[in-house]
């Protein structure tokens, strides 16, 4: 019960501290009481992993654009006409680590929580847990184990450290099956998981 | 004791496929005032209060003066409080908040 009180007060503690913040820079007039809103709506509507999907689908079908995205990541991204333009935070420098039938890529942040935001979105919880981020760059094959994931040992596992400077992302393997499948089918298979190198593409149905 | 991603780990090898990182973006907050912090950071470097790369680097510091006294899977761990924190360094930094006090 101690645990519970002590939770709830931590809660509403915080809450205070981010409403009285809110307040001040209402109050300065630096942001208005819809500022926030906004702010997310965007998130919401612009930025997730349905923009990572299509960008993977479409390297799927598209040599010539997967060969683009893996040497240029930012010019193959500018081709989707995303809604992100001037995104800023998050999105200047995204780079794709592309899964190989010899490597299989996996991305972290070990300093703190870097995300490509405009075409993964926000990243889950787990993905900022200190055990995660000290552990992912420590045993890989371990951590991926325990999401499910068994790499074959024959394979290489790669690890990206996201910073200030290149946030990355995986394209994962295209998944038996699929063939004849058109971009919008392939794209409704591609999970923010396995862009995340925490899991693959399962063949549908599977 | 289970730390968050461990959680994630057990659910997701149990099939829970519903599990919260599905719906990446909506369910990331755990409360409103995560939301909250995390929107007024974005706004306050759109306005130019601050640059991003300053609050990523602030988070940076407060995230490693945590990891510096706790254990890794310590569960105490809250990362929007760390990034409120981080937060509140940067407008006190950037002598917007003048003479009015931030809440203790």
């Amino acid at each position: 019960m101690d645990r519970f009180e002590y939770s709830r007060d931590r809660e509403a503690t915080n809450a205070a501290r981010a409403r009285a913040l809110e307040a001040l820079l209402i109050e300065k007039g630096v942001i208005t009481s819809e500022t926030v809103d906004k702010i997310m709506a965007i998130f919401a509507t612009e930025m997730g992993p349905f923009n990572g999907a299509k960008l993977v689908a479409k390297a799927w079908v598209d040599p010539a654009f997967k060969i683009l995205l893996a040497q240029d990541t930012m010019a193959a991204v500018e081709q989707m006409n995303f809604a992100t333009k001037g995104a800023g935070a998050e999105g200047e420098h995204m780079k794709a680590a592309v899964n190989t039938p010899e490597v299989h890529n996996l991305i972290i942040c070990t300093l703190c929580s870097c995300y490509p935001w405009p075409i993964l979105g926000l990243p889950p919880y787990w993905y900022k847990d200190p055990s995660f981020r000290a552990r992912a760059a420590r045993e890989p094959r371990k951590v991926l184990g325990e999401f499910g994931l068994d790499v074959d040992p024959g394979k290489e596992i790669k690890t990206w450290d996201s910073s200030a400077h290149i946030r990355w992302f995986v394209v994962p393997e295209r998944p038996a099956g699929t063939d004849g499948f058109s971009e919008e089918q392939l794209a409704a298979l591609v999970t923010p998981e396995s862009m995340m190198g925490v899991a693959i593409v399962k063949p549908p149905g599977a | 004791m289970q730390t968050s991603f461990e959680h994630f780990a057990m659910g997701a090898m149990l099939g829970q496929s519903d599990m919260p990182p599905k719906d990446n973006g909506s369910l990331c907050f755990g409360a409103p005032w995560q939301r909250q912090a995390f929107g007024m950071a974005l706004a306050l470097s759109k306005q130019g209060v601050f640059e991003w790369d300053e609050f990523r680097s602030e988070l940076i510091s407060t995230i490693a003066a945590w990891e510096a006294t706790h254990d890794t899977s310590d569960p105490s761990w809250d990362y929007y409080e760390i990034w409120l924190t981080a937060l509140e360094t940067m407008v006190k930094r950037s002598g917007l908040d003048g003479r009015a006090t931030l809440a203790p």
